[in-house]
């Protein structure tokens, strides 16, 4: 670890603390995650071992932050593992909040959205192509270069390999805000459409420059849901009501999505009704979102 | 969806069965001969097998952990990398990558009571996690392994073979007792199961492995493996073992 110089705490990840960092010998930035021994009993913690071999297959994608190597440190006997990854200097939340708010505030331009949220699309559909959902996706975790204009996927720790059957994972998962409603109402069986949820709710923040649902309980943030898109019920959504934490609720009509996110236009607004379906298996995959309408005009060849 | 095997670190690091068998110049200077080298994997794939029995983990954290420990010993020799401790660290780190941990603690306790008697069994928690550390590196941290588990139900179901489930999965079991799993892709090992299935359950089944239009060469091959396995290597008596297991390093 002598070949770096740490600069600064950057963040706090799933299981440590994040360090920018420079590679001396190259002078190339880095980010130092060191992973946490608390449970020194147990070696390596579980959640860095399955990120980091889930990175190893990922990270060949630009979409996805690039893991540069693993450092194996003995520090007083006890062995530390840290990550090196690829620096980014913002990730997504920041940058909408160099918009500002109130008085101040501007938008964030279509066309960055457009272009991030094709990366994030390419990002996300890679993930699944390798049979890897995030469950975590939210801006904090997505790493901006603001120079480039490159967006990149971070913090995989708990994403999973779903090589087994998709059955009863740990329900205490995605961020509230971003969470799907079918893991909110407690399914049992759910897949990748809850990543594409919380790209839909990622996509209407960057318009709003706020999140969408921003629930503080699992029960205010269906009821958030269910305000604007309407209570769901067997037609809207077939089998809602046999979901573990169904319950009765208010009786919503939906609300006119364009109201929530009036500056964007109407493909883009036709992208996110298809990314905030209810069912599950209705909802758009991240592979047919990347030839939505709504890229049309994207200029493709940089990607 | 389908987990996809083709775009995995694991499908990318595929091994011909010259880079699988060899035996590595340290071992050869021990006098290990690709027969003891053959022998002692399947010893302890035995091994990792009862302690898996013993700490209660599921089939698919026992495949994994061969998988890794084979994979080790296409690197690495036995007397740089002791087996005895291997074995049990890549069922560690296996439950960990599988999502269902079992306590080092544990593993030790049953590590002692199943092996307690031979020598150069005797490991502490502190060798396990030291252990851990040295294989990752070994794997280079690849750890994502697809197996023929899921490939098979879905062949079975499409082949109207659902009632033979039994035999195959037993013979998929058995074959981790061969490097098999480093070589090949799943479904093609699942195939090569399903054909020896059929051949002991009297199934005609001629015209659907024709459908497939997969190389029935590389089924053949990978069923004779496991055949050779069956025939030769499924009681190896205790002193061919011994034997093999005297020539790694002693430790007191």
């Amino acid at each position: 670890m002598d070949d770096y110089e740490k600069l600064e705490k950057v963040g706090e990840g799933t299981y440590g603390k994040v360090y920018k960092a420079r590679h001396k010998k190259t002078g190339r930035l880095v980010a130092l995650k060191k992973t946490r021994l608390e449970m020194e009993e147990e070696g390596v913690p579980s959640t860095a071992l399955r990120e980091v071999s889930l990175l190893q297959m990922l990270s060949q994608s630009i979409y996805v932050v690039r893991l540069l190597c693993v450092e194996h440190v003995d520090k007083k006997g006890k062995p530390l593992l840290y990550l090196v990854f690829e620096y980014l200097d913002t990730d997504l939340k920041k940058f909408i909040d160099t918009h500002g708010r109130g008085v101040n505030s501007r938008p964030v331009p279509p066309k960055i959205i457009q272009s991030f949220m094709y990366q994030l699309c390419k990002g996300v559909a890679h993930c699944h192509s390798h049979g890897v959902m995030h469950r975590d996706l939210k801006p904090q975790n997505l790493l901006v270069d603001k120079e480039k204009g490159l967006l990149k996927i971070a913090d995989l720790g708990l994403g999973r390999a779903f090589t087994v059957p998709l059955k009863s994972y740990t329900h205490e998962i995605v961020t509230l805000w971003y969470r799907a409603p079918e893991v909110l109402l407690g399914a049992s069986h759910y897949s990748t459409p809850v990543d594409i949820w919380s790209v839909g709710c990622i996509f209407a923040e960057m318009s709003r420059k706020q999140p969408l649902f921003p629930g503080d309980s699992e029960l205010q943030q269906l009821l958030h849901i269910f305000r604007l898109l309407g209570t769901p019920n067997d037609t809207t959504w077939p089998g809602v009501q046999k979901l573990r934490d169904w319950h009765d609720y208010p009786q919503w009509q939906p609300q006119n999505l364009a109201r929530a996110v009036p500056d964007l236009d109407s493909k883009g607004l036709d992208l996110l009704r298809k990314m905030l379906q209810y069912e599950p298996a209705k909802r758009i995959s991240a592979k047919a979102a990347l030839h939505h309408s709504y890229f049309d005009d994207l200029d493709k060849s940089q990607f | 969806m389908a987990a996809n095997f083709w775009a995995s670190s694991h499908c990318k690091k595929l091994l011909d069965a010259d880079e699988v068998g060899h035996v590595l110049p340290a071992d050869q200077e021990r006098g290990l001969t690709p027969e003891d080298v053959k022998l002692i994997k399947i010893h302890l794939s035995t091994y990792i097998k009862l302690l898996a029995q013993n700490t209660k983990v599921r089939q698919r954290v026992v495949a994994t952990a061969i998988a890794y420990f084979r994979r080790v010993y296409t690197r690495k020799s036995f007397s740089e990398f002791d087996p005895r401790l291997v074995a049990p660290t890549c069922l560690y780190l296996a439950s960990k990558a599988e999502e269902s941990t079992v306590q080092a603690k544990l593993l030790v306790f049953y590590m002692k009571k199943i092996l307690s008697e031979e020598k150069g069994f005797r490991y502490e928690i502190k060798d396990v996690l030291e252990m851990e550390m040295r294989l990752l590196e070994a794997l280079d941290f690849y750890l994502v392994i697809y197996h023929p588990y899921r490939p098979l139900i879905q062949l079975l179901q499409d082949a109207g073979l659902t009632d033979i489930i039994q035999t195959v999965w037993s013979i998929v079991n058995d074959s981790y007792r061969t490097d098999l799993i480093l070589m090949y892709p799943p479904f093609m090992i699942a195939l090569g199961c399903i054909y020896i299935a059929c051949v002991i359950k009297d199934k005609e089944t001629r015209g659907w492995f024709e459908e497939l239009r997969v190389d029935m060469y590389v089924i053949k091959n990978i069923a004779m493996e496991i055949l050779d396995f069956y025939e030769n290597y499924r009681n190896i008596p205790e002193e061919r073992i011994n034997a093999a297991m005297a020539k790694l390093p002693q430790r007191s």
